[in-house]
């Protein structure tokens, strides 16, 4: 679905990534761990097409397009969504609203009518119940006053609704309780099909409880020193980054 | 014209239209006028937006045109009545000084020479009383049709809200035809004690238009003034408010949002007399400059000794959607007196990027996204509207006219 080669990124004149290598299949579930500062949001915000990271030499390729050529919305319109680290609030932006005219203009891209009215309503208070959310957040402006978690779990809410093909969630299980996070990890439980495929950023080994991956990924220092299957994160929990980091080196 | 006897010519052919009192007035203002003429902007009142620039032009009055217009309960078009409410008591405001509805002061001296300058003209101008303890509401178009000349129309109303009246007043000001204009307008508002008065200026962009609008504010023990101003640019476009809290417990709300592109220039200057205690001003400006244009706020708060327990707020935001765009704004604090609560604050900048980021990778593109930003930051002010036609109205209308730029 997805395939990163040798990928550097520089913001400000600084290399954040230094060679990425990773590819993704559709079905599958990645998990990407490591130290913080070590550049995990910068790719996942890469991808999603962040316009302050350059990226200077690599290439990504997704469904056999170039993503890089793709703008911001194109590449969501394209079936890529980013759940945020830290949700951006829109004062004065209804969440309902928000959320039909995403939909709305994922579908005009596809080359689908406007979703009617009840069709729409009834899709929100499937999703809502999905995600355990309260129908008050809904006549909200999109985060403002949200708790943080509410803020992670409207970001899944956002992905239940949108259906996106290719989902990267950056530490969508920071600050969640843990009813919250058995909540959560049901919604995305949900969108793991053949034809989907899901990156997860996180720093706990406890939500790979819930969403088992396939491939865990270890990035430090802008590249991915080493990769396994679920075990790598009870190691990871286990041993800490350094005796990863040292015996990745060795 | 030169700017002493700027208009003088057009005075002498209009004063036969009145007599007796009337014409005594008006004479006594024009003098007031004409000793000082049209300031330029040498003087920092104007310093930004310089009316001297009417003098390169000959602007004759006028006061005739027609319109079919139906949708409104008063009709004015360029600045003469043609319908008026009929559950009101209405008139010009000649009419309304002979039959004892309205003071002299009315047309008496004022420090803006504008507001002088109207009054020599005041010959139609229409004044509704609100009677006490009723409830109304009355739709105003304020209509400019030009048919090619350089016209000088001078628009004057007088309102007064009787005791405990709950009123919403809504003024479209529309400019149509061709020609160039030399708007000059007046609203005066009366409003007595326990009175309530909400009223909304809807104006619409008019590229050959020079005008200056005053609204005269003066208000009664515990009354409320609500004003929502939406405002357009023009080639040269000031609107002054002038509110006096006279008596304790008054409040007034000035919310305003201001669209200007293109090389349009928009200019508010508000002024708030605290006089009495106990008093609240909220004041809030949005504004969204695009183009070449160039926006002027100027916000002064006047806390009188005798002012304690004062509560003034005041805000002016501005969105420049463009590098050209210019905007100045001045918050102008005066506070004579020891308790008291005022704060001020003023913010420029552009859309949010973190946002539109946000909104595009849900799919949104770029020129929705905008919108869809602005319609936000618009729609705040137009969500204060209490009267919901006039807000829903507003909703649709103020929202359409917002920049379209796709970039
Ligand atoms: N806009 C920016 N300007 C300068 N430096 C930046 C910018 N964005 C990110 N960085 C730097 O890039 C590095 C990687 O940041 P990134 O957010 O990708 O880390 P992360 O792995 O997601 O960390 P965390 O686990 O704390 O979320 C950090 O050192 C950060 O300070
Ligand atoms: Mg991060």
């Amino acid at each position: 679905m997805i395939k990163i080669e040798n990928l550097h990124v520089e913001v400000d004149g600084n290399q954040i990534l230094k060679g990425i290598n990773l590819e993704v299949k559709a079905g599958e579930t990645h998990a990407i761990m490591g130290p913080n500062g070590s550049g995990k949001s910068t790719l996942a915000q890469v991808i999603a097409g962040h316009e302050d990271y350059e990226v200077t030499q690599g290439k990504v390729e997704y469904l056999n397009k170039d993503l890089l050529e793709m703008d911001v919305d194109e590449r969501a319109c394209e079936g890529v969504f980013l759940a945020f680290q830290y949700p951006v609030e829109l004062p004065g932006v209804n969440n309902t609203y928000f959320l039909k005219s995403a939909l709305n203009a994922q579908r005009k891209y596809r080359g689908e009518k406007e979703i009617d009215a009840m069709e729409f309503m009834d899709l929100i208070s499937d999703k809502i119940k999905l995600l355990n959310l309260k129908d008050s957040l809904l006549k909200r402006p999109v985060n403002e006053g949200f708790s943080g978690g509410e803020k992670k779990r409207n970001e899944i809410f956002q992905m239940a609704i949108l259906e996106p093909k290719l989902a990267l969630l950056d530490e969508t299980d920071s600050g969640l309780d843990i009813d919250a996070l058995r909540i959560v990890a049901r919604g995305v439980n949900t969108m793991r099909k053949k034809e989907n495929a899901i990156i997860i950023v996180t720093h706990y080994q406890r939500l790979l409880n819930y969403i088992v991956p396939d491939f865990v990924h270890v990035l430090v220092d802008g590249k991915i020193i080493s990769s396994g299957d679920k075990n790598l994160a009870l190691e990871l929990e286990e041993k800490g980054y350094d005796r990863i980091i040292k015996e990745a080196k060795a | 014209m030169k700017a002493k006897n700027a208009f003088a010519d057009d005075f002498e052919s209009t004063l036969t239209l009145s007599n007796g009192k009337i014409k005594d007035l008006r004479i006594k203002a024009f003098e007031e006028f004409s000793k000082v003429g049209i300031p330029t902007n040498k003087d920092e009142f104007w310093k930004y937006s310089d009316p001297s620039v009417i003098l390169n032009l000959d602007f004759e009055f006028n006061d005739t045109g027609s319109t079919d217009e139906d949708d409104y309960d008063v009709v004015l078009v360029n600045g003469k009545i043609v319908k008026s409410v009929n559950n009101c008591k209405t008139g010009t405001i000649a009419d309304g000084l002979l039959e004892g509805y309205l003071d002299e002061n009315i047309l008496g001296y004022k420090e803006n020479p504008f507001m002088n300058l109207n009054n020599a003209f005041a010959i139609n101008g229409c004044y509704i009383i609100l009677e006490p303890n009723t409830e109304n509401e009355i739709r105003i178009l304020n209509l400019i049709t030009n048919e090619g000349r350089q016209q000088a129309v001078y628009p004057k109303f007088a309102i007064v809200a009787g005791k405990n009246s709950n009123s919403s007043i809504f003024e479209e000001i529309r400019i149509i035809g061709k020609g160039c204009n030399f708007v000059n307008s007046v609203m005066d508002f009366i409003i007595e004690d326990g009175a309530i008065l909400e009223h909304t200026i809807l104006d619409d962009f008019a590229e050959d238009t020079y005008h200056i609008a005053n609204i005269w504010v003066k208000q009664g023990k515990d009354s409320n003034f609500i004003s929502h101003n939406f405002s357009a640019g023009k080639r040269l476009a000031r609107r002054d408010f002038n509110v006096e809290l006279l008596e304790t417990g008054a409040n007034c709300e000035l919310n305003g949002v201001y669209l200007v592109d293109g090389d349009n220039h928009i200019d508010h200057h508000t002024t708030i007399e605290h006089k009495k205690s106990n008093c609240t001003s909220n004041e809030h400006y949005k504004g969204i400059l695009d183009g070449n244009s160039r926006g002027i706020f100027n916000g002064r708060i006047h806390v009188h000794p005798d002012a304690q327990k004062t509560d003034a707020i005041q805000n002016n935001q501005n969105l420049l959607l463009s590098d050209n765009a210019i905007i100045h704004t001045k918050p102008e604090l005066e506070i004579y007196a020891d308790d008291v609560k005022c704060t001020h604050g003023a913010t420029v900048g552009q859309l949010d990027d973190k946002a539109m980021f946000y909104l595009r990778t849900r799919g949104i593109n770029k020129k929705d996204a905008r919108q869809l930003l602005m319609r936000a930051y618009v729609g705040e002010i137009i969500g204060k509207i209490n009267n919901e036609k006039i807000r829903t109205e507003m909703m649709e209308t103020v929202l359409e006219r917002l920049p379209k730029g796709g970039e």
